[in-house]
């Protein structure tokens, strides 16, 4: 009996050791001096379906593998990409395109008009249930369609031969370009999709028609994409192979760059940014969201628009960034944030600021609506956040300046991301914080959040006048009009304040000194196509 | 006959988890669903609802799942969209597995010496020493102990990597943080036991006979202090081969361990329900085996189901 358990010690010794050895070591090592970058994505994409897909980390992969009828240049404008042509019908609703001739699939079959047809309504179709289909709705019939009440034919997508595509709009679409450079729109391989529904879980079914092709994907662990030779512009890219380790806690890939194991990470740990503001690798850039606290306007004292104005002028955003988020954020004075372009310029610096902080406004303000509402003091105001570190910090940050600038006494809670969801979604709450961010570099996705029937918004602020100006804007083709409609939504949530503003979001980059041209958009995760290896 | 009957109360052990951790599952507040309600119109959510089930009434969700478990099919992840909760385990379980195994070695085998040596220098210097080790193992967290063997053996040194996996030197670190406590836990339980064992009658007949003492060490005492040890262990096993959050988000581990935590805060419902059901039955499975193996050690002990 005992030589039976010392046996089995040394079954339990062994095995791993000789598992351990027959790790793939050969990995490493080979040609190291080609083009490559091997960046973070720090967790598993969840799904490398364009239909599917609805977050940064897939969006980023994707964004790689695949290419739209439009697609984002390296100065972030938005070009043809496998679009030859297109031809719009005079009131704008139906659009002619021709597919690039010599646009081809990762195994070599031609893009055809009807892989897009296909995949669009593959997208719409209830049965798929893609979150994002909503991003679609412009399309003739397809708000139907997916909600169930219409029909797949009525959807107004049509292949009309093999390399041109017909749509038509529900109505004329200011910002379609842009809509149809994003992941929900891109196209998918027909016969490889309807072979096998299970194509985009693993990298040997994978097909796919942008800049890479998928090279291996284990699991939680890396990704692996290598240049496709079938793209059509593939002289354009520069970066033969991207490697994206999936590494979660933010000390270990600081560590991982620190040691060279990666090449750029983003979202430094908080407490190296100051150490790392100097370096040469650092590198912030804005990114396209909103940090905010949003007022329940049907609870104490919320209801009464002047504590809302006065609440927003009792804080110091600029503290805030410098001293608590620390991350180069820039103070928001408004909600769009920067970084849309218009023809007048950035959307944003045609009116930056729709108030002051000054806190004895701020008090006057207080004291005009306890008269009002017959209050002898305001009613305790708690203010709620998602359970996490930096937003604890922000949150007693508010706590402080409320009450020294303002007096006013606030109490702090938090929850769990799920259960507070919910919490808010039922209006349990006064003052509670949320960050927003624009899908695509636009003020629609952004001021949509605070329409009626927004599901977003939580706030119970319901203004006709600007739903309507927003669904006016949505309309317009000539882009300073919209912007100007735009303007004046943007105009009334801020006169309102149905939420108060605390800082446009960042994000920031340590990115080794070896590499050069690479490209770091507003709303999405830096470019890596046209990167270069010294 | 035993083995059968061990067999069938696995089996209902395994049905009454199911269920308490359904019941439990669906009283948290909080829905799948609730990110994605946000900006989606209700109707897009009815479909990914419908889907997933969820448009069922919770007893009919649970026939099904029950169904579908019968059949060892532990059903789609809401979070991954493009793997089930089956594949989720079948891709990480290897990785996690690796490392518990090394883990539980390395725990084991040195767990096993410290005690014996603290033991047999009882209130010596050694004794101290094993036992400072020991209590030191047992109170540095890993996620303390983790960040310290990455800056010295990775960071300064150079010798190991960071983190992420691939080839053996990515297990060495996550290995050994993953072992300590355990270890220093298998110690201390293997000093008192030892101590009690080396104060039989037996072992002084043994010494009045004239055995060796490294003779009567192995032989009587060793074996005979197993048996809380192994007691320790069986739990343990199960522990470490189903992977510890902590560990894998520190090394960039692709193991099922994150998956018992965050599937509960993304109310991904199948993933909390496949890796519980899973991590009982291993945990089930080895109590069994270490059922067994007391009998291997004490062959007194025998395998009855009277008195469990």
């Amino acid at each position: 009996m005992k030589k039976m358990f010392f046996g089995v010690l040394f079954v339990l010794v062994l095995v791993p050791m000789l598992a351990a050895c027959g790790g793939d070591a050969s990995e490493e090592g080979e040609g190291e001096s080609e083009q490559s970058i091997t960046v973070n994505a720090k967790s598993e994409p969840p799904s490398l379906d364009p239909a599917l897909a609805t977050d940064t980390t897939s969006g980023w992969v994707l964004d790689h593998l695949y290419e739209g009828l439009y697609t984002e240049n390296k100065e972030g404008e938005i070009i043809k990409g496998l679009a030859e042509e297109v031809e719009v019908s005079d009131d704008k609703t139906t659009y002619t395109v021709t597919i690039k001739e010599d646009a081809n699939w990762s195994n070599g079959d031609p893009i055809t008009a009807e892989d897009f047809e296909y995949s669009w309504k593959r997208v719409l179709k209830p049965e798929t249930g893609s979150s994002f289909a909503f991003y679609m709705y412009y399309i003739k019939g397809a708000e139907a369609y997916n909600k169930g009440d219409g029909s797949v034919e009525d959807v107004g997508v049509t292949a009309v031969d093999e390399k041109t595509l017909k749509f038509e709009l529900e109505k004329p679409t200011g910002f379609i370009e842009k809509l149809l450079a994003f992941w929900t729109y891109y196209p998918v391989n027909k016969s490889v999709v309807e072979e096998n529904e299970d194509w985009a879980a693993e990298a040997d079914n994978y097909v796919s028609n942008g800049p890479y092709s998928l090279d291996s994907w284990d699991h939680d662990s890396q990704l692996v994409v290598k240049k496709n030779g079938e793209y059509w512009n593939k002289e354009e890219v520069s970066m033969e192979k991207i490697t994206w380790e999936m590494v979660n806690d933010a000390n270990t890939y600081y560590q991982m760059y620190k040691s060279g194991e990666l090449d750029m990470i983003d979202t430094l740990p908080t407490d190296v940014i100051a150490q790392e503001k100097g370096s040469e690798d650092f590198k912030i850039t804005p990114y396209f969201g909103t940090y905010m606290y949003m007022f329940n306007v049907e609870k104490e004292p919320f209801t009464n628009p002047k504590v809302r104005k006065a609440f927003t002028m009792a804080i110091d955003r600029e503290s805030i960034t410098e001293n608590i988020s620390q991350g180069g954020e820039d103070p928001a004075y408004a909600f769009v944030p920067y970084g849309v372009d218009t023809p007048n310029g950035d959307f944003r610096e045609q009116k930056e600021a729709y108030f002051e902080e000054n806190y004895d406004e701020a008090k006057q303000l207080i004291e005009e609506a306890k008269q009002e509402e017959g209050w002898d003091e305001i009613p305790t105001v708690e203010l709620m956040y998602n359970t996490s570190e930096n937003h604890k910090k922000i949150a007693e940050g508010v706590q402080e300046m409320l009450k020294q600038n303002l007096g006013v006494e606030v109490t702090l809670n938090n929850q769990e991301w799920n259960t507070y969801l919910d919490t808010t979604k039922q209006g349990n709450y006064q003052m509670a914080r949320m960050g927003w961010i624009g899908i695509y570099v636009d003020p629609t996705p952004i001021l949509d959040y605070y329409l009626g029937d927004s599901p977003n918004n939580r706030t119970n602020w319901v203004s006709e006048e600007y739903d309507s100006l927003m669904a006016e804007s949505k309309g317009i083709q000539d882009p300073a009009k919209r912007m100007e409609k735009l303007h004046e939504a943007e105009d009334i949530l801020m006169e309102e304040l149905p939420f108060m503003p605390v800082y446009h979001y960042s994000q920031n980059y340590l990115t080794s000194q070896d590499y050069k041209g690479i490209v770091y958009p507003v709303n999405a995760m830096p470019y890596l196509q046209w990167a270069e290896k010294k | 006959m035993y083995i059968l009957k061990r067999f069938l109360t696995m089996i209902v052990t395994i049905w009454v988890i199911t269920t308490l951790t359904f019941i439990i599952m669906h009283s948290i507040p909080g829905d799948p669903f609730a990110s994605d309600a946000d900006v989606l119109p209700e109707e897009v959510v009815e479909n990914m609802r419908e889907k997933y089930n969820l448009d069922q009434p919770l007893p009919v969700q649970y026939l099904l799942y029950l169904k579908n478990l019968a059949t060892l099919d532990l059903g789609p992840s809401i979070e991954s969209k493009t793997r089930d909760v089956n594949t989720l385990i079948a891709d990480g379980f290897p990785a996690s597995a690796l490392l518990g195994i090394q883990a539980l070695v390395i725990a084991i085998v040195f767990g096993l010496i410290l005690g014996i040596v603290a033991a047999l220098n009882h209130n010596g210097l050694l004794d101290y020493l094993s036992m400072g080790v020991a209590i030191i193992g047992i109170s540095v967290p890993s996620f303390i102990l983790a960040p310290l063997l990455i800056k010295y053996f990775a960071v300064d040194w150079g010798l190991l990597p960071v983190a992420s996996w691939g080839s053996w030197e990515h297990t060495v670190l996550p290995s050994v943080a993953l072992a300590t406590a355990p270890l220093a836990i298998v110690a201390r339980f293997m000093r008192s036991s030892m101590l009690e064992v080396m104060n039989q009658d037996y072992i002084k007949t043994a010494d009045a006979k004239g055995v060796s003492t490294i003779g009567i060490v192995i032989k009587h005492g060793i074996r005979n202090a197993l048996i809380p040890v192994i007691s320790f262990i069986g739990p343990l096993v199960a522990f470490l081969l189903t992977g510890t959050f902590v560990i894998e988000k520190i090394f960039a581990i692709p193991g099922i361990g994150k998956y018992f935590v965050d599937s509960i805060f993304n109310r991904d419902f199948p993933v909390i329900l496949g890796t519980t059901i899973f991590f009982s039955a291993i945990l089930i499975v080895t109590l069994f085996i270490v059922d067994i193996s007391y009998r291997l050690v004490d062959p007194r002990i025998k395998l009855s189901s009277k008195g469990e």
